[in-house]
């Protein structure tokens, strides 16, 4: 049983087509990465997948029940997301962007979400952070409170929508670093990214996107180094190039 | 360019000009807050019900109230430069301008009393009305940002109907026009000495509206300024539209908000001058009712400018602490532009 089945989404901004036909799903545990040009509707379909972006048509599953079914709020509980630019409450301390989603959508008292909170900035090696705002953050300690704020929630799948791509080259480490422990503890993970490094060591399944339509999926050994499609091949080989 | 230059907005003095300023705010509003107190009808009864001495004179009408700033000193050195320009001919002209400011002070401590009345009625209509004022204007402005096209539409055409029309014709269409001040004095509101206790109810309700509209405006601005990935993150962790409002865009949004809304308040303490054309015995008022009386209409207008003056300089040093005081690093303020 798989837990995200996407079947033929369709989605256009307008008269734009963004996504045509996407199928896929993934099993509980598993780590899946997106990979595509830019503009070929990544950030779209994972925007799709905890409905912050509506599809035009065909069906999106969580755990065998169709999406547009559950209360969106609830979905997006159980849905965590991490952004490219972070996007941290930017008037709440590092413990309190953890602490608001954990007292208002979860309803645990301020002594149980300033202990779980305190728990996560630990795992993702923050602990000494908790009381510093955004602004008082580099961008990599800001990704990691990101990644513990979408953690905290105790969600089934985190949505990462290229999670280093604004960050300076030295600081994508320490975000990778979260990420593979993540991955190596069994949370399920669907990755937008372009650190082919982190795909190849950590994915299960790679999925090249290219104008809206998946080209070619499989596990990572194939993609890079038996491609069936030569646009695959091409786009893997560039960045991977890019990357060294 | 030097922090000083930059900032030589009025609130943002720094130095030893800020401690002037505060000296000389502090002073007036010392002044201000014994006058209040020295003829309040709700202290007196509260004085005399718990036996104290009656220090409270709430019985003595505005305009036998005594000054405690006395008026001989300077109409003293008044009169003598007026004899010394006597003494020296021609040029005396400019020993008489030196005179001037002592005249105008000995007849400023001679009507600071009424004046202090008047400015705790201006002083509430401001502060009142901008209160009630912000209570409409966040959701006026959270409609417009966030709202569906109808609600927002709706917004829009109150926030331009209120802008597009002068606060007088509003102040004199809730005054004659409607039968508000009817109403208001038929459940008797409020009692107010020496006016139709209405006025100052209806003055509120009109600066109120106008003020709703423009305190709007600002805080839309402000809550179009919070980036939109604050909002999409905060519905990504599972919170609903209008709690993300709430715990993530307001608190940022009405930070951005204060110097506008600074400046609205600015403008409503000289604006509620407006409530005079309705009766309401404000500042404004009691400065026409003094320059009628005594014909000296140069000195007492000049006298209530720099009243006005003093409440509009201390309340946007007053509105530049709290800036300082709610700002949090990255959100708002001028820290770290200097």
């Amino acid at each position: 049983m798989s837990l995200l089945r996407v079947d033929s989404v369709d989605k256009s901004y307008g008269d734009e087509p963004v996504l045509h036909d996407v199928s896929f799903g993934m099993d509980r545990q598993q780590v899946e990465v997106i990979v595509g040009p830019s503009g070929s509707g990544k950030s779209t379909l994972l925007r799709c997948v905890n409905r912050l972006t509506e599809i035009d048509s065909g069906e999106i599953y969580l755990d065998d029940e169709e999406i547009h079914g559950v209360d969106e709020n609830e979905l997006r509980r159980r849905v965590g997301m991490v952004f490219q630019d972070f996007n941290l409450f930017a008037h709440l301390t590092a413990r309190g962007n953890i602490t608001l989603g954990l007292r208002e959508v979860l309803g645990l008292s301020k002594a149980e979400a300033d202990a779980k909170a305190d728990d996560y900035l630990d795992r993702v090696g923050l602990a000494d952070q908790a009381d510093s705002y955004p602004a008082e953050l580099s961008g990599g300690q800001q990704q990691r409170v990101g990644i513990a704020r979408a953690l905290a929630m105790d969600p089934e799948l985190i949505l990462f929508d290229e999670p280093t791509s604004a960050l300076d080259p030295e600081l994508i480490g320490e975000v990778l670093t979260v990420m593979k422990d993540l991955a190596e503890e069994g949370m399920t993970m669907l990755c937008v990214t372009h650190e082919m490094g982190f795909a190849r060591s950590a994915a299960d399944t790679i999925t090249f996107l290219d104008d809206g339509e998946i080209v070619e999926r499989g596990p990572p050994e194939q993609l890079f180094e038996n491609p069936e499609h030569e646009r695959t091949g091409t786009f893997l080989g560039e960045l991977t190039g890019l990357h060294q | 360019m030097s922090a000083d230059t930059v900032d030589a907005a009025v609130g943002t003095i720094r130095g030893r000009k800020k401690v002037v300023a505060g000296v000389v705010g502090g002073a007036l509003w010392l002044w201000l807050l014994a006058r209040w107190a020295a003829h309040n009808t709700l202290l007196d009864s509260v004085f005399t019900a718990i036996g104290l001495p009656d220090l409270i004179r709430s019985e003595v009408r505005v305009g036998a109230r005594e000054p405690w700033i006395p008026a001989e000193p300077f109409a003293a050195v008044a009169e003598a430069l007026g004899g010394v320009a006597a003494a020296v001919g021609p040029a005396g002209v400019l020993v008489e301008w030196l005179a001037w400011p002592f005249e105008l002070a000995a007849f400023a401590t001679s009507t600071g009393p009424a004046l202090a009345a008047g400015a705790f009625i201006t002083v509430y209509l401001t502060v009142i009305s901008m209160a009630f004022g912000l209570v409409i204007a966040v959701p006026l402005a959270v409609t417009r940002v966030y709202g569906g096209p109808i609600s927002s539409s709706l917004s829009l055409a109150y926030t331009e109907l209120i802008r597009g029309t002068p606060l007088l014709a509003q102040l004199f269409f809730f005054y004659f026009g409607l039968p508000l001040a009817g109403l208001v004095s038929g459940i008797g509101l409020m009692e107010l000495p020496g006016a139709p206790r209405s006025a100052a109810v209806v003055a509120i309700i009109a600066f109120t509206v106008n003020s709703s509209a423009y305190q709007a405006e600002y805080i839309r601005a402000a809550l179009q300024s919070v980036d939109e990935g604050q909002l999409t993150a905060a519905r990504a962790v599972g919170l609903s539209k209008r709690e993300g409002i709430r715990h993530v865009v307001l608190p940022q949004g009405l930070r951005f908000a204060i110097p506008g809304w600074t400046n609205e308040f600015v403008y409503l303490i000289k604006y509620s001058s407006l409530a005079a054309f309705i009766t309401v015995p404000d500042m404004f008022r009691r400065a026409r009712d003094i320059g009628s009386d005594t014909f000296q209409y140069t000195e007492i207008y000049v006298v209530v400018g720099l009243c006005y003056l003093g409440l509009v300089l201390t309340t946007a040093i007053a509105m530049q602490r709290l800036e300082d005081r709610v700002a949090l690093p990255g959100v708002g303020t001028s820290t770290g532009r200097e």
